[in-house]
Parts: structure tokens; C-alpha cells; sequence
């Protein structure tokens, strides 16, 4: 893979937790590469560290030991608010539970990165209207995260990760709530959008279906990544 | 700061009404006592300045009496001999119409241009009719019209049990300026005043303009060559202050009590606050995901207490001026009770209570919100920060605030042990181990619970497992609502200990000291004391009278003293009988064998505290033959008095003031005498004459008690409002506790609880916090107790008394504790039970 098509960079990265008087190794010296426009499926048993993984490359942990490049930026080397600023700008977040603000309307939720990164007023509604539109939610602009179906939520979550245009968008099992047919239509947004934008995808998931659109499928166990697969046809 | 995510914040206080609403209301609550005091306070303390301001005019100097006035020919002498033209006699004395209570004062309506400009807008023909007519004056228009008089109208005035028909000749039009100052003022001629006092030929005073300079040193030196040795002449400003000195103690007692108020709404503050961070983690979290700052977060939350503190402390504001009308009155009252009498017309709106209550609500709700706004900034970005977890902190932390708690008690010892008088230092002891008990309460509350819940397992089974283990998995929430809900508690208790010692006290001094069978006095304003006089003649009536054995007679006068203003009581005491002052310092026979002798006086307890006197020192009195010195035999214990009495034989008393009036008559009857037959025959004896007292030993007892009753009010008033804040409080928690533990509860039901089950579960739950609170606030408030009693007290009023526990005080406290918490878990316990079990556990 040619370094500067490189857009995430981990290095001998190592994370452990103190429980009790015990340290539980998550992630063990792992090194990885992610290539920008890459859509990267991790795959593992709960608690094998595929959250754990989305969270340092997002900055919003830190490693016990090794370092995370993203986009040249060298994320362990930053403090906390520098790390927050970068995910501001750089990243894009869909969760399991959509995790969308309950006390903003749709349209306000997708404004929020844009108003966070100080994007023109105008510009920004424009951009959250179209976004809007595409997913097929024009109409539902003024209403609030709670009269929406569960699909409809994650249609939003995933406008959102994507309306500030970041350079990462990182899912944690954005699937695993919503019915199978659902699921299909939300992936197949989650995919369209993201590859159209020529956005890095990582996505943890448990499903074949998510991992099946994946260009490289990680399976973490042990804290190490057991298998590596590219372009597997599932 | 962005406003996305402040609207995203907000909308959620919004959507959370009785939460945002019962954290208001704990600021206002607290803003409002605090408010209501400082404003009673500063109007009393306005008023009282004011009125001595209009009173001394453009006076620069007085010249004061000594027992009974000033000579009114004196005044005569200094205009003719000295030529001091700038000068005003005045006769001052307190009365009542009805329950007002007016200040008559009598001037020379000649002088009183060059003193005084408060006659300035008199009409000629009324200051004719003034000068003209007897038994005329004048009033402030306010003052008037609460009367509901109009010039021309009459009104009986009661003055030293006389009661004389007056006539309203005109009003004194007053603005807002001097509308304090005027208020409950009658102005009369000096001639009526002395007539309506029975003073005929005596002065209060004299006021006299000296002018600066060579010049006024000179007059002053003439002047005081006329003076007899009697009188003295004194700075008017330096009598205003001593007289504000003295009841800065009683002010500062009910600052404290105010700012305790303050206190418990600060956490309730810190409470609502601590929720409103606690419930909305995941979408804190959620922002942190999305790239919002720690700092944003920070302000964020801050923005919402200011929010709530403005809101709030405008609230408190409004309910303080309201409820300051109320406090005026019960603070004048005290001090009409235990200094002198005041007259406060209304409320005084003074800028500095509002601006300063103002900045101590808005400061304490900051101060409260900082930890749960850096709580919030601390939120780590992502929403798998389980509550648990959360829990495991401030569980870790308890300990570690326990510790903290312990120094800042252990400092609060030290403190009180430093060799000083000063009541300030004494009240941030007590505020300094307060604070430390309360943040000792989530550890002990931690431990308790660990304890107990296998206990109340078995005996209770599952449910009050559940319940009780649910206070410390919750530590965060309920070990702040059972630490205010004990802070006010002790307080009860504190104060409860305090009042019942300081009552068996009295009680116990009354019986020792009311040795007389029945006593007669004229009724005056300060109904405990006797510095109204008798007519001459009632003595007499009183020794014709059969039955009677002996008599004791006492008259209290106001002289100046090396020590400012002191009032002395001349006892006259039967051989053999009268009063038997218990004494704090000297051998009774050595004592009394000096008093008799008239070769010493007694100082009362709060005289000596006050002036640091002590047995074979001398108190310096001006008498009507200069001033003199009285060594002082002992210290006795008197609770009467705010500034302290100086006893004296009445044979000394007589032989260096020239007064013979008398105050009061103490009677002793034969033993063969019926009480009921006694009594009867001094109201008939007496009738017609003079308006007097005559009452029972019993009956003085008992009105003594009452004005010392009166005396608490206020506090009793204060204790309670510290209750309601710590009540709200302790709503607002379990409120948001168990709303916060919805998803619980709900599968509590789906797994078979019934709905009475849960509002059982809760009420257990409830129950159990009132009553930790209120075991814990036992020891608490006897140790604020004994800091009230032995610091407090004494270094304020000079007040040493014996400390009494009485059980009742102590189990009404529990019982409050128990009580609230269980009214304030009804609500919630409802609501729990009502909650559908399906819609509860489809939230996410």
C-alpha cells in the first residue's frame, strides 16, 4: 500500500485495563494500515477490542503504548482538546443506537458538526437540506429523534457523520438495532454515501451482510487481529 | 459557545419543568430569607439611624441627663448667660395608640429652626394652635393615615399608664427620603410632652450647634462651666453609635441564620444540578463524540445555573421583600424586648440587601453547579460510561470527603478554642463544622446501608434488600439529599436544645429572682422593665392596703457611664426579703453584705461579659454630683437585659441621684393573707388613678416567659424555612432518584412486582434516608448545640445558661427527618408505580 495513500496508521498500539487487581489486555501491539476511500469491516467476539480500536483511532481514548496516524496526524502526540478539534473536523461517528441529540430536531442534529466546524449559516442549512433529501427525510426536518423509527434514526445518524464532510466515518454495529430488512436499506445508504464521498469507512459489526460490502474484513481476537481477509466474498 | 448545543442542553431543563422548577425555588427559598433578614435589619437599623439623624437634626452635641433629665431651667441659662442661641430643649418619651407604637416628642417650636427642619411645612395657624392648646400635635401624614386621622381628629394616647385625649392639629407631609425618619414621630410642644410623660420641669435633653474651630472650643468651654455636675455634655454622633453597638449582636444572629438557609439551597443546587448532568451523560457524551470541548460543556452548564440562579434570585427577591414585612415587625419587637423602644413604620427598599442578595444567590448557585458542570467536561466522549461506574467514583470519593469533613471540624475546634470574643469567628466555627458533618454523611450513609441491607433482608425479605441497597448503589443523589436534609435537621436540633436550655434557664432565674407575691408597675414599652414611674401617691394607697407584710421597690434609670449608656436599677429591698439574684461571681454573703452596706454594686452577667468587669473592678457612673466610681461587689445572672444592668442599693441610689420616683412595687404578703382578697383590694385602691400593672407572681412568670417566647420567633421562623428549602431538596432528589431508576423499577414489575409493590419499594426506600438523616442530626445539633449555647451565646448577648437535652426535641427531630422524606417520596413512589413497565423498558 503506497504511505500516502495512507489515511490510518497504528503502530505496535497496545491497550489494557486495570480491573481490580488484574490488567486486562485489549488490544495487543497491533499495527494496521487503512488506505484513504477503504471500507474496513472488524469483525470479533464482544469484548475482543473492536470498539475499543474505533475509539483510539477517534482520539477518544489513548493507547497504553504504540501510535495512531490519521492523516498524517500523529493522534497520541495531541492533548485532549487538540484531539477533540480533530474529530470535529476529521471524523464522523454512526452508533448502534444512533445516539442522536433528543433535544434537537432532525435538521438541527445535522447542522450541529457544521455549527461545530463554523460553517456559513446558509451554506450549512443548504447542506443539511440536501443531505436531507438524499436520505429520503425532507419532510421530517422539524421533527425530534423520538418520532422517528428506529430506521429512520439511523438514516439521520448517518447524515450527521457525513454532513461536515469528514475524513473518517467509524460504525459501531450500526445494523445490530434495527430489523433485517431495515438493516439492508440503512447499509446500503451507509455504503452509498460513503463511497460516493470517497470517505475511509471502519465499521464494527457481527454482520455477514456489512462485512460482505467491506474491502478489507479485520477479526480481532486475543487483542491481536487473527484474520485478514481483502475483498471476501462471503 | 455554540448554539446548537446550548438549545440541545436547554430544550432538556425545558423538558424537565418540576426538575428546573424545584431548583429555582431552592435558590429562591434560600435568597429570600437571606434577603429578608438583611432587609428587616437594615430597616430597622435605617429607621433607628434616621430617626436619631432627624432627632440630632443639625445638633452637634447633646447635653444629657443624669437619672432623671436635665434641669429645664439649664436650658433658660445656656440661652441667656452662654448666649448660645443655636440650642433646642427636647422632651422624648414612647407611647402607644392602639397597638402603634408612637415617639412623642416634645421641642421648643421657637428653637427648633436653627436644630431641626422637619417643621419647615407646618401651617402657621396649626403651630398657633400647637402653642396655644394643650394636649395638640403633630404627625407624620403615613402615620396618620394608619391611625386613620385627619387634622382635627383626637386620639387617646397611652403614656407611663396615663391616657390622655389628643388633638391632631396638622401633618408633617414626608417624601421617600425622610419617610423612615418621620414615621411614628408626634411632635408637640415641650409643654405637652412633659405634661403626657409626667416629666413637668425636666428634659431629655438639650441640643446644641457648636461650631468647628477655636470658636466652638470656646463656646464649649463656657458651656460646660454652666453645666451642673449632673449633666454632661456629649457628641451626638457618639450616642447613635453606642446605641447601634448594641444590637449588633442580635443582627449578626440573624444574618447567620439567614446564610444557614443560603446553605441548604446550596444543595439543593448542587443537587438538581448533579441530575441534571447524571441524566443527560449519554448525550454529553454524545457531544463529546461529535467534537464539543470540554470547555464548551463547562460553560454550558454554567450557562444553565446562572439560568436558574437569576431566574431565581429575582424570585427570591420578591418573596424576600414580602417576607421581610413580616420580619421587620418581629425584629423590632426584639429589640422594643431585650434594647429599646424603635419604631418601624414599613419595610425599607434599600439598594444594598437587594444588590447583595443578589450576588450571594447568583455566587452560591455557581458555586454550587462548579462540581457538577466539571463533572460534566470530564464526561468521557462516548456513551458507554455506565452509571455504575459512575457510582464506583463517588463511592471511591466518599472516603476521601469524609476526611476532608473531619479537618474542617477538627479546624472548626481549633478555632473555637482561640482566645477570642468575637462572634463572627464563633459563627465560622460553627459554619466550618456544619460543612464537615455534612460531608462526612455520604460515608457514614455508604457504611450504614452496607451494614443494614443484609439485615433488613432477612427480616423484611427482597424488597427492603433492594430498597436499601439502592441508597448507596445511588450514593451520588441520595448521599447529598440525606447530608441537607441532616444539615437542616441539626439545625432543629441545634437550636431546639438551644432555646429549651436557654427557657429552663430563665425559668429557673425567674423562680430564684420573682420572690414577691404580687407586683405592680406602669406599663411601659419595654414590658419587662420598670423605667416607667408611679405616682407618688399609689405607694401610699399600696401601704394602706391590708395584708401586705413588706414592700420592695425598684426603679430603673439610663445614665451615662464610662462604658456609654448603661441603665441602673435601684433595689429597695425589706429587710430580710426581696429578689435573690442568683450570682455567677462572688460569695453570696460577702456580696450582699457590701450591697447593704451601700459599699458596692452588682453588675448583671452581659454587663460584665460585655465590658470585661469583674468583681473588685469599678464601674463609673455620672451621677447628679459629677461622676463617680462604685467598685463592684459580684457578677449576677440576669436575662432581661441586652446591655446589661449595674444594680445599686436604693439608699445608694438615693444618695447620689436626686430622683425619688419609683418604678415598680414588689409585695410581700402576711401569711395569713388571701392572694385573691389582696388583689382585690389594690384594684380598688388603685382604680381611677394611674393605669397600673397588678400581677400575681404567677402571672409575671408567665408574661416574662412570653417575651422571651417572643424573642425567638424570628428564629423559630427562620428554622422552619430552612426546613422547607432542605424539604424541596430532598423532593427534587428522590424525584429525580427514582425517575432515574425507571428502567429498574420496570423490570421490578415485568418480573411480577405489583404497582404497591414498587411504591412500597420506594417508600421503604425514602423512609430509610429520613431516617438516617435524622439519627445523623442528632449528634450534629447537639454539637451546634453546645457551640450555640457556650460560644454563640455568650459572646452575642454576655448570656451563660445551663445546657438541657430534652428528649423531645430530639426524637421530633427523627421524626421530622422521617416524616419529610417520607411526604417527599409519595410523589415519586406514585408516578413509579404507575409507570408502564413496556414504556419504561423500551427507552433506551
Amino acid at each position: 500500500m503506497e504511505s500516502e495513500n495512507i489515511v490510518v496508521s497504528l503502530r505496535g498500539l497496545s491497550r489494557s485495563y486495570r480491573e481490580g487487581e488484574q490488567t486486562r489486555v485489549v488490544l495487543d501491539h497491533l499495527d494496521l494500515d487503512i488506505a484513504r476511500g477503504e471500507c474496513v469491516a472488524l469483525l470479533g467476539r464482544s469484548g475482543s477490542g473492536k470498539s475499543t480500536l474505533l475509539n483510539l483511532i477517534s482520539g477518544i481514548d489513548l493507547p497504553t503504548a504504540g501510535t495512531i496516524r490519521v492523516d498524517g496526524v500523529e493522534l497520541t502526540a495531541l492533548n485532549e482538546r487538540e484531539r477533540t478539534l480533530f474529530r470535529r473536523r476529521h471524523v464522523g461517528f454512526v452508533y448502534q443506537f444512533f445516539n442522536l441529540i433528543p433535544t434537537l430536531t432532525v435538521e438541527e442534529n445535522l447542522l450541529l458538526p457544521l455549527e461545530l466546524n463554523r460553517r456559513d449559516k446558509g451554506a450549512a442549512r443548504r447542506t443539511a437540506i440536501a443531505l436531507l433529501e438524499e436520505i429520503g427525510l425532507g419532510d421530517r426536518r422539524t421533527a425530534f429523534p423520538d418520532q422517528l423509527s428506529g430506521g429512520e434514526q439511523q438514516r439521520v445518524a448517518i447524515a450527521r457523520a457525513l454532513v461536515h464532510d469528514p475524513l473518517l466515518v467509524l460504525a459501531d454495529e450500526p445494523t445490530g438495532n434495527l430489523d433485517a430488512d431495515t438493516g439492508r436499506h440503512v447499509l446500503a445508504l451507509l455504503d452509498r454515501l460513503t463511497r460516493q464521498a470517497g470517505k475511509t469507512l471502519i465499521v464494527v459489526t457481527h454482520s455477514k451482510a456489512v462485512a460482505g460490502l467491506a474491502d478489507q474484513v479485520l477479526t480481532l481476537a486475543n487483542g491481536h487481529i487473527a484474520a485478514q481477509a481483502r475483498e471476501v466474498a462471503w | 459557545m455554540r448554539a446548537l448545543v446550548r438549545r440541545a442542553s436547554w430544550r432538556h431543563l425545558w423538558r424537565h419543568p418540576w426538575q428546573m422548577v424545584l431548583a429555582i425555588l431552592g435558590v429562591a427559598l434560600g435568597v429570600a430569607v437571606a434577603v429578608a433578614v438583611d432587609l428587616a435589619n437594615t430597616s430597622a437599623e435605617r429607621a433607628f439611624r434616621l430617626s436619631m439623624a432627624n432627632l440630632a437634626g443639625e445638633a452637634t452635641h447633646q447635653i444629657i441627663g443624669g437619672a432623671t433629665g436635665v434641669d429645664e431651667r439649664l436650658y433658660t441659662r445656656l440661652r441667656i448667660d452662654a448666649g448660645l442661641r443655636a440650642s433646642a430643649p427636647v422632651v422624648e418619651a414612647y407611647g402607644k395608640s392602639g397597638d402603634e407604637t408612637l415617639h412623642v416628642l416634645g421641642v421648643d417650636i421657637f428653637a427648633e429652626q436653627s436644630i431641626r427642619g422637619h417643621l419647615n411645612g407646618i401651617s402657621e395657624v396649626a403651630l398657633q394652635r400647637l402653642l396655644s392648646h394643650p394636649n395638640t400635635v403633630l404627625m407624620a401624614d403615613l402615620t396618620a393615615r394608619r391611625l386613620g386621622l385627619a387634622p382635627g381628629g383626637r386620639f387617646t394616647l397611652r403614656l407611663g399608664g396615663r391616657r390622655t385625649e389628643v388633638e391632631l392639629t396638622g401633618v408633617l407631609a414626608t417624601s421617600a427620603r425622610t419617610a423612615a425618619a418621620l414615621d411614628g414621630l408626634v411632635t408637640t410642644d415641650i409643654a405637652t410632652a412633659q405634661e403626657l410623660a409626667g416629666v413637668v420641669g425636666r428634659l431629655s435633653w438639650i441640643d446644641l450647634v457648636l461650631p468647628e474651630g477655636e470658636q466652638g472650643k470656646d463656646l464649649r468651654r463656657r458651656v460646660e462651666r454652666l453645666l451642673p455636675p449632673e449633666v454632661t455634655l456629649v457628641a451626638a454622633a457618639a450616642r447613635t453609635e453606642a446605641m447601634t453597638q448594641m444590637t449588633r449582636a442580635f443582627h449578626i444572629n440573624l444574618t447567620a441564620m439567614s446564610l444557614l438557609a443560603l446553605l441548604v439551597g446550596v444543595f439543593l443546587i448542587y443537587n438538581t444540578m448533579t441530575f441534571a448532568v447524571l441524566q443527560r451523560r449519554g448525550l454529553i457524551g454524545t457531544l463529546r463524540v461529535l467534537g464539543v470541548t470540554r470547555a464548551e460543556i463547562f460553560r454550558v452548564v454554567l450557562g444553565e445555573a446562572v439560568l436558574i440562579g437569576v431566574v431565581g434570585t429575582v424570585l427570591g427577591i420578591v418573596i424576600g421583600i414580602v417576607l421581610g414585612q413580616g420580619l421587620v415587625r418581629l425584629v423590632t419587637r426584639t429589640i422594643d424586648d431585650l434594647y429599646f423602644a424603635l419604631t418601624v413604620g414599613s419595610l425599607l427598599l434599600t439598594p444594598a440587601p437587594l444588590i447583595k442578595g443578589s450576588l450571594m444567590g447568583l455566587a452560591a448557585t455557581l458555586l454550587a453547579a462548579l462540581a457538577p458542570a466539571m463533572e460534566a467536561a470530564t464526561t468521557v466522549p462516548r456513551t458507554a460510561l455506565t452509571r455504575s461506574e459512575l457510582e464506583r467514583r463517588v463511592r471511591s470519593l466518599a472516603p476521601r470527603l469524609a476526611l476532608l469533613g473531619a479537618l474542617l471540624a477538627l479546624g472548626a475546634l481549633v478555632i473555637l478554642l482561640l482566645p477570642t470574643r468575637d462572634l463572627v469567628t464563633g459563627f465560622v466555627s460553627l459554619f466550618m463544622l456544619i460543612l464537615g458533618m455534612t460531608l462526612i454523611a455520604p460515608a457514614v450513609v455508604a457504611g450504614v446501608t452496607h451494614l443494614l441491607a443484609p439485615v433488613a433482608g432477612r427480616l423484611f425479605g427482597i424488597q427492603a434488600r433492594l430498597a436499601i441497597r439502592g441508597i448507596a448503589a445511588s450514593l451520588s443523589r441520595t448521599g447529598v439529599a440525606i447530608a441537607a436534609l441532616m444539615l437542616a435537621v441539626s439545625t432543629t436540633v441545634g437550636v431546639g436544645v438551644m432555646v429549651s436550655s436557654f427557657r429552663s434557664t430563665v425559668a429557673v432565674w425567674l423562680d430564684a429572682t420573682l420572690r414577691a407575691d404580687i407586683y405592680i408597675s406602669a406599663p411601659s414599652l419595654r414590658s419587662s422593665r420598670t423605667a416607667s414611674q408611679l405616682d407618688p401617691q399609689i405607694v401610699q394607697h399600696v401601704r394602706a392596703v391590708p395584708g401586705i407584710e413588706a414592700i420592695a421597690s425598684g426603679r430603673s434609670v439610663t445614665v451615662e457611664s464610662g462604658h456609654g449608656l448603661t441603665e441602673v436599677f435601684a433595689l429597695e429591698r425589706p429587710p430580710g426579703r426581696g429578689p435573690r439574684y442568683l450570682l455567677r461571681a462572688g460569695d453570696p454573703a460577702a456580696v450582699w453584705r457590701a450591697f447593704g452596706a451601700n459599699e458596692a454594686v452588682l453588675v448583671s452577667e452581659p454587663y460584665a461579659y460585655r465590658h470585661g468587669i469583674g468583681i473588685g473592678d469599678r464601674v463609673r457612673l455620672r451621677t447628679d454630683d459629677g461622676e463617680r466610681t462604685f467598685p463592684v461587689a459580684g457578677v449576677y445572672y440576669d436575662y432581661e437585659s441586652g446591655p446589661g444592668v449595674v444594680l445599686m442599693n436604693r439608699e445608694l441610689y438615693e444618695r447620689h441621684y436626686r430622683d425619688r420616683a419609683i418604678g415598680a412595687l414588689g409585695l410581700y404578703l402576711r401569711p395569713d393573707a388571701a392572694m385573691d382578697e389582696v388583689m382585690a383590694a389594690l384594684r380598688a385602691a388603685l382604680g381611677g388613678g394611674q393605669e397600673v400593672l397588678i400581677r400575681s407572681n404567677r402571672e409575671i412568670r408567665q408574661a416574662s416567659l412570653e417575651i422571651f417566647d417572643r424573642t425567638f420567633t424570628i428564629t423559630n421562623v427562620l428554622r422552619l424555612l430552612s426546613i422547607l428549602v432542605a424539604f424541596i431538596g430532598i423532593l427534587s432528589a428522590l424525584m429525580a432518584l427514582q425517575l432515574e431508576r425507571a428502567k429498574e423499577l420496570a423490570i421490578l414489575r415485568a418480573t411480577g412486582f405489583t404497582p404497591a409493590q414498587v411504591t412500597g419499594l420506594v417508600t421503604v426506600q425514602t423512609g430509610f434516608m429520613g431516617l438516617v438523616a435524622g439519627v445523623l442530626a442528632v449528634p450534629v445539633g447537639l454539637v451546634m448545640s453546645l457551640i450555640l449555647i457556650h460560644v454563640i451565646n455568650r459572646r452575642a448577648f454576655g448570656w451563660s445558661m445551663q445546657t438541657l437535652v430534652p428528649a423531645d426535641v430530639l426524637i421530633q427531630a427523627v421524626l421530622l427527618a422521617l416524616l419529610a422524606a417520607l411526604i417527599a417520596g409519595l410523589y415519586p413512589g406514585w408516578r413509579m408505580a404507575r409507570t408502564r413497565p413496556a414504556a419504561a423498558l423500551r427507552e433506551e
